[in-house]
């Protein structure tokens, strides 16, 4: 029996891998040690750690039955993306400048203005931002200018939307991991000719998962 | 009776007919990290100025030489030049201005060698200080490279294995080429190549176009290398099989 995690800036995804009953709880208030995991916090929260971009990739193979694939994680304050061909790594980065340019971004938004992404309908701005914190000055710009809440929203998200596209290399098609894929808004900002395939908030867990059975054989 | 020792800072890698009559005096180089020295530069630099080259201001303030020696042009960069003016007015530093445009390369034995990565940057610093004769043995199949100007946080380089490759201007420096834009280019296609540059340098537009070429792995470091960057050149090196 053992705990599995990972420990995202805000979400916890967890498993525990006798009962196989997986549970998403706010990692500001979690107070649990697992054996393996993944994660911001995985070093001082479990007894061994999995490189956030090997959990992405390995949860990825799980999940995606193709050979050649774009796979995108983004969380709170950061996005990773694997770009595999023939099943192996031909690409990878992750984005480490400004957090504010993520998931945490939108659900401060959300809380502020007491919206629900869900309802908003995509912006048609193109509007590319170099930084979040820009990026919400403008918002802020465009409100104190007559735009409505949702519209200055749903630009801001396009911009989030662009940015990501950018960085992972404007492919036609990718696979989305991650809280976003509960933002509609969020994939529907994406050009009509741009395929994204939501897979959830588990992938990375998954690849944990993986990695701890690879571990046990060796044993 | 003795001579009195001049403190002699330099920044880059000045010609070094330049800095010869100088060796006997106390250089010191003030491009690299010392711990110790307060930090000014925030109140005079703006907030988007490279950390070498606030570090260079900070340094002259701390140590405050008796001479300057500073290398402006190509193989240097104008943020530096322009911080030389600063303390040139502001401070009443002398400052000897140099332009080193050599292509009389020395060799790159260190940078092409089996020695552990951190032990090759520190030998190519030292060097520019206290020149020494060295037997050092050719790393003869690389696994990884680094591209790029010395690091602001050195455990960077614990994360590669031993024989590293070295490019970019680090390269260079050892070189004793500053400005040579075609080595600082120079990468074996073959290698899997990490291409690191400092916050807010302008080497950024090479070191994101080179990692771009020849598909290896991009970021900018301000200071100290965060878990993220870390993970990051962790699993690049373990995806393209050098760890």
């Amino acid at each position: 029996m053992a705990l599995l995690a990972d420990f995202g800036t805000t979400w916890t995804k967890l498993i525990d891998t006798e009962t196989g009953k997986t549970s998403i709880e706010r990692s500001s208030v979690i107070d649990i040690h697992a054996d393996l995991a993944t994660g911001n916090n995985a070093r001082t929260r479990s007894q061994a750690s999995v490189n956030e971009l090997i959990a992405l990739y390995e949860g990825g193979l799980t999940s995606i039955k193709e050979k050649d694939f774009i796979i995108v994680d983004i969380g709170s304050r950061d996005l990773k993306y694997i770009k595999v061909v023939g099943e192996r790594v031909e690409q990878m980065d992750w984005s480490t400048s400004c957090g504010t340019l993520t998931g945490f971004t939108l659900e401060l938004l959300a809380g502020y203005f007491n919206i629900d992404y869900n309802t908003l309908e995509p912006s048609n701005r193109v509007d590319p931002i170099t930084c979040g914190l820009l990026g919400i000055e403008r918002l802020f710009e465009r409100l104190a200018n007559g735009t409505s809440i949702g519209e200055a929203v749903a630009a801001f998200t396009r911009s989030i939307a662009l940015n990501a596209y950018h960085f992972i290399g404007r492919p036609e098609k990718f696979y989305l991991s991650g809280g976003m894929c509960e933002n509609r808004l969020f994939i529907s900002s994406f050009s009509d000719n741009v395929e994204v395939i939501p897979l959830g908030r588990f992938v990375l867990l998954d690849g944990v998962i993986k990695e701890y059975e690879r571990r046990l054989k060796k044993k | 009776m003795g001579k009195k020792k001049l403190k002699v800072g330099f920044v880059g890698c000045p010609p070094e007919d330049i800095l010869a009559p100088y060796r006997e005096h106390r250089l010191i180089d003030l491009d690299n990290h010392y711990p110790a020295v307060r930090r000014e530069s925030q109140q005079k630099l703006p907030a988007t100025t490279c950390a070498i080259v606030k570090r260079i201001y900070d340094n002259a303030l701390a140590f405050k030489p008796d001479i300057l020696i500073f290398d402006q042009g190509y193989g240097k960069c104008d943020p530096a030049r322009m911080v030389s003016l600063l303390l040139k007015e502001e401070l009443g530093m002398p400052v000897i201005g140099t332009d080193n445009t050599s292509m009389a390369g020395k060799g790159t034995p260190v940078s092409d060698s089996s020695l552990p990565l951190r032990k090759k940057v520190e030998i190519i610093l030292d060097d520019l200080v206290k020149p020494r004769r060295r037997t050092v043995h050719p790393e003869k199949a690389p696994k990884a490279g680094i591209w790029g100007v010395p690091a602001s946080d050195f455990s960077l380089y614990d994360l590669f294995p031993d024989g590293t490759k070295i490019y970019g201007w680090l390269r260079c420096l050892e070189n004793r080429t500053p400005a040579d834009l075609d080595l600082e280019c120079m990468v074996d296609p073959e290698i899997p190549v990490v291409f690191f540059s400092q916050a807010f340098c302008h080497k950024n537009i090479l070191a994101k176009h080179l990692a771009k070429k020849y598909n290896g792995l991009y970021f900018d470091l301000e200071e100290n290398i965060s878990g993220t960057i870390r993970a990051k050149v962790e699993a690049f090196l373990r995806f393209r099989g050098v760890v």
